[in-house]
Parts: structure tokens; sequence; C-alpha cells
């Protein structure tokens, strides 16, 4: 028998009771893990290689207000711009659909798009026929995945922004971005729908190199001040915080079960490790009788506590990682979440608490023994 | 020629707080212990047998006197040092046996020596010597629940005898045990004493169990009264 063996056995004495505790540690750290994962997923854009490089032009005033399409040639030549597109945010109900699209549509310029969609793999021929009609679109994988699209398939769509309805053939699918979901069609096709407008939802610029962004996010504002439609011009990040902010009270909230959790976590655990050690009060004054010092008792405790913690985690964040490496979470939210991955920040977080717990946990019962002598131990028994 | 002493004390008192009362357990107590004997200390409940038996093994302290153990005054020993004197030099026998359930016999025989620097190998031989002299060799595997209670002091007995420490403690280890079980256990102490030259002091109440002794002490409130 080693010490390690009589720690095992001590532990697994009533198995019950450990299975129970073990679980519980293991729910909540799957809990407090999932919370996590959902959270960065909402507040966390996603970001690819290029988007570095990009940078969003919206009205100055609100996003919701349309840019006039002449500034195009302004923005081209602005030094260190080596892109441009329309960028139009559509928002369509997608048939079938009931109230919600969990993919968005936007009107770009085809043969300008791809030189800003770096990260997209979309075969020659289909993004020439893509080009070439501007009644098509192309979509992205996840999409045509969860619908079964394919070329040549049609996507009728009802417009919940702009007054007109649209309906698109598919000339390609697309993938490789960080976020496959979206449709591209023409900004021709919108234009047309509307009766030529002569605006633009935003534009979308590339930078020629990642110093040159900043400058031209300056350059490009300084372009449009003191013009009837003024710009604010930012990188692609910048933008996308934009929208998490909003997210703050969700953020607090989540925040706030998370907490809960592992506070309710440190009471199980107290409670269980306190119950196991007053249950041996008596063997453990026998152990000190025997010639057991109390920095040997301290070590049984904290080895059993912080083992029965940090097997909780083993199984509750590892089988929150395992669980979401092999699910297919786009289709199984309908595309609401995309990555929802659990990384190592989240892993070490869940047995850092773990371990704290089991520490936490020891503190109680270890007090115990010590204030305890082998006299009035072997009398709680008697 | 007489042994000389293995345990010698004097002036040796006891006194602790019950609330507002101070209850003197020990009062002023002076003896000395040959090696090899087997003493039984005998007294009504409450007659302070069991804090001397405490104070010799060192696992009480007294509040004066000395209690000098091979020389060593255990009194004066700080709980660290005090353990490790105990693992090398007291076994310890219970009335309610105390094995730990969820190890077998021979594990808990085994129990002390996981202090030791003992190898496995050695740790097994020295184990199964004990068990042999209890006579259980053959239920080392079992868990204490497969024991009688006669077995289950014999193991006790074996885990006592494992470090093979010059003395034996023993506090009412009949107590729970029927007439036949507490008859083998009191001729394995006898025999400890006689044979081996340990040295057994063992608390009882039973005149039966203490003419097995070499040697009987009587005490009451606190005092030896022959």
């Amino acid at each position: 028998m080693t010490i390690a063996g009589f720690i095992v056995r001590n532990a697994l004495r009533n198995k019950r009771r450990f299975l129970l505790s073990v679980s519980s540690v293991a729910m909540s750290l799957f809990l407090l893990v999932t919370l996590q994962v959902a959270l960065r997923e909402l507040t966390n854009p996603i970001n690819d290689e290029g988007s570095t490089l990009r940078i969003i032009v919206r009205n100055k005033v609100s996003l919701a207000q349309p840019l006039p399409a002449r500034q195009l040639p302004t923005i081209e030549r602005i030094p260190g711009v080596a892109a441009i597109t329309p960028f139009s945010y559509y928002g369509g109900l997608y048939k079938g659909d009931e109230k919600f699209t969990s993919f968005a549509q936007f009107a770009v310029d085809p043969a300008r798009a791809l030189d800003l969609l770096s990260d997209a793999r979309v075969p020659p021929e289909q993004m020439q026929a893509w080009i070439a009609d501007r009644t098509s679109a192309i979509v992205g994988k996840m999409t045509a995945d969860r619908y079964g699209l394919k070329v040549g398939d049609r996507m009728p769509f009802t417009g919940q922004i702009y007054p007109c309805d649209l309906e698109f053939k598919i000339a390609g699918i697309y993938q490789g971005t960080a976020d496959d979901r979206n449709v591209m069609f023409h900004q021709k096709y919108l234009d047309e729908a509307l009766g030529d407008p002569g605006t633009v939802g935003t534009w979308w610029v590339k930078a020629s190199s990642v110093e040159e962004a900043p400058l031209v996010t300056e350059r490009i504002n300084k372009a449009f001040a003191n013009t009837s439609a003024e710009v604010r011009a930012e990188t692609e990040r910048a933008f996308q915080l934009g929208f998490v902010s909003m997210w703050a009270n969700i953020k607090i909230l989540i925040g706030g079960i998370s907490m809960v959790v592992v506070f309710a976590l440190l009471l199980v655990t107290v409670s269980t490790m306190s119950m196991a050690i007053r249950e041996r009060f008596r063997e453990l004054a026998v152990l000190k009788a025997l010639g057991f010092r109390r920095r040997e008792l301290f070590a049984f405790i904290l080895a059993e506590s912080f083992g029965l913690a940090t097997l909780g985690a083993f199984f509750g964040a590892g089988g929150a990682w395992l669980l979401y490496r092999t699910l297919d979470m786009p289709k199984l939210t309908g595309g609401m979440f995309v990555v929802f991955e659990v990384t190592p920040q989240m892993l070490a977080l869940a047995f850092t608490i773990a371990a704290v717990l089991g520490l936490l946990s020891a503190v109680a019962p270890m007090i115990g023994v010590a204030r305890t002598s082998v006299v009035q131990g072997l009398k709680t028994l008697d | 020629m007489s042994l000389p002493n293995i345990v010698t004390i004097r002036e040796l008192s006891k006194e602790y707080r019950q609330g507002e009362i101070n209850v003197v357990a020990l009062n002023n107590i002076s003896l000395d212990i040959a090696q090899g004997e087997f003493l039984t200390l005998m007294g009504p409940s409450g007659s302070g047998k069991s804090t001397l038996l405490h104070i010799i093994a060192g696992i009480d302290r007294p509040t004066k006197g000395v209690c000098r153990v091979q020389d060593i005054d255990v009194t004066k020993l700080n709980e660290s040092r005090l353990a490790d004197w105990r693992n090398q030099n007291v076994g310890f026998v219970f009335q309610t046996f105390n094995l730990i359930p969820v190890l077998t016999a021979f594990e808990n025989v085994e129990l002390p020596l996981l202090l030791t620097r003992l190898s496995g190998k050695r740790r097994r031989e020295q184990v199964n010597t004990a068990l042999e002299l209890v006579g259980l060799a053959e239920r080392s595997r079992h868990l204490p629940r497969q024991l009688s209670g006669g077995q289950e002091q014999r193991v006790a007995i074996a885990r006592a005898l494992v470090t093979d420490p010059k003395l034996i403690v023993a506090d009412e280890p009949t107590g729970n045990l029927d007439s036949g079980s507490a008859q083998e256990v009191l001729s394995i102490l006898q025999l400890l004493s006689r044979q081996i030259g340990k040295t057994v002091i063992m608390v009882t109440h039973d005149p039966k169990a203490a003419a097995f002794g070499s040697r009987s002490i009587h005490l009451e409130k606190g005092e030896l009264t022959n």
C-alpha cells in the first residue's frame, strides 16, 4: 500500500457521495465553461486574416443613414486604399424562416468584393458566373449546407429594411472565411429594385498594409468632413466592437450567473469535505496516535479535496471541450453560434477554480483536525 | 536481578477544566514500570487510569510532573517529535479496535510502517510476521467488517507490534469482546510480555483480565491506592 493508495481508498469509501460530489463539481464547471463560451461567441467578433486590413465607412450620423454612391471615386483616390466595394446590409427574411433569418445578406460589387474577401475560396467558374449575372449571389457554405442549397437554386427574400423583395440565383458557394454564413449579391440588383436611389449602405475598404490602415481611416474621415454626407471610417474590429458594446448587460448577467455557479460549487465542496472528514475524526485521531503528524493529515485532506475538485473539472470542463468539438454547433443552433469553442484560457479558468475550491474546502476540516487532540478525537468515537 | 525501568513517573498531575469546575484527573502520581512488565491499571470510571495511560503513551500532556519513557521525558517533546516518538516506541490497542474500515487486515497493520523508510519488501515481511504472531496470516486480505471482534482486536495488536516498539499500551482491549475472544487477546498480550519482552500497560475494569498481568495497580480519584 502507498500513501496515494490510502488517500484514494479514503476518497472512495462512500462511493455514492463521491460520485455525486464529483458530478456536482463537473456539472457546475460544465455550465460555467458553457456560459463563458456563449459569452465569447456573443461578444467577441470573429476575425480572419484580412480583418486587420479592412475598414468600414459609414454615415457619421448613423449606420442606418445611407451614403451617396458618388463617394466611390473620391475614396478610391485616397492613398493607401487598395480596394473598395459598396457594402449594403439587405436584412431580408428568407423564405421559410418565420421571424428571423440567422444569416446576413450584403449587396456588394462582385468584381471588387473578392479583393476584400481575401480568405474566401470560390471556384473561378462560379465567380465568373456571379459577376456575369446581376441577379445572382454567392452563398456561404454553412448556410448552403444548412438549407441544402446548391448552385442554380433560387433564394427568395422578403425585404425587412428595404421596401423590396429580392430573389437570387445561386451562382457559387464560398468557404474559408471566419464566418461562412453570409449571402453576397449585386449592389446593382438592389439599386434597380429600389429605383436607383444613388446610395449605398456602407463602403468596405481594404488598406494596402496594416501600417497604412489607421492613416487611411483618418484620410477618409477628412475627405468628407464638412460635406453633406460626413462619414465615420473605422477598422472592421472597431466597427464590430461597436455592436458588441450593446451586449453589455448580457455580459453582466452571464458574469453574475457564473459567480453564483462558483459560489454554489464552493458550498457543495466545502460541505462534502466537512462531512467526509467529520465522519473520520476518530480515524484521524488513531492515525495521529500511530505517529502521523499534523502536516501529513493536512496533506491527506488537501489531496482528497483537491482530487475531488480536479476530477470534477476534468469531467466538467473536459467534457464541455469534447462535446463542443464533437457537436455541429452551427447546425444545432441554426447558425446562431458559429465557432463555439472552449479555449485553453477557459479550461485554465475552470481548473484554477477547481484548484482554489479544493484548497478552500480543505481549510475547515484541517482547522478541525488541528484543534482536536488525539484523546478528544478518540472520545468522539466512543 | 530486576530489569531496568522503561517508564519512570514522578509527581505527575493532570488537571482540566470542565465548564466552571476544575477536575483533578491525576494527583501527584509517582510510578516505575520495569522493562518486560505486564502492568494492569485498575480503578473505577473517572479514576484517571486512562489519562495516565495516555500520558505515558504521549497522546496527552500532564499539568506538571515528569514522565520518562526510555530516558526521554515525553512531556517535553513538541508535537512533531512526539508523533515520531510514538511511531517508533509505542504500540496502541484500543477498546473499539479502531481499524480503518476501507483497508484490509494487512494494510491496517502496514499503516504505521508507511511513516518509516523501510522498503516495500521489508514492510511486507514485518506485516506478515506480526499477523502470524497473532494467528491471522490467513486473514490478511480480509476487510475489518469480514472479521469477528476478536480477530479485529488481534489485527489491532499486530498493528501495535509491527514497528517493534518497546511499549504496548492497551485501553480496555477486551471491553468489547466475548469471554473467549477476550481470553485469546489477553493470552497474546501476556505472550508479548513474557516471551518477547515487550512492556505492556493495560487499563481494565475486569479483575479476570488483570490476572493476566504481572502486576496490578489501582487508581482512585487520581491517586494510586496500593
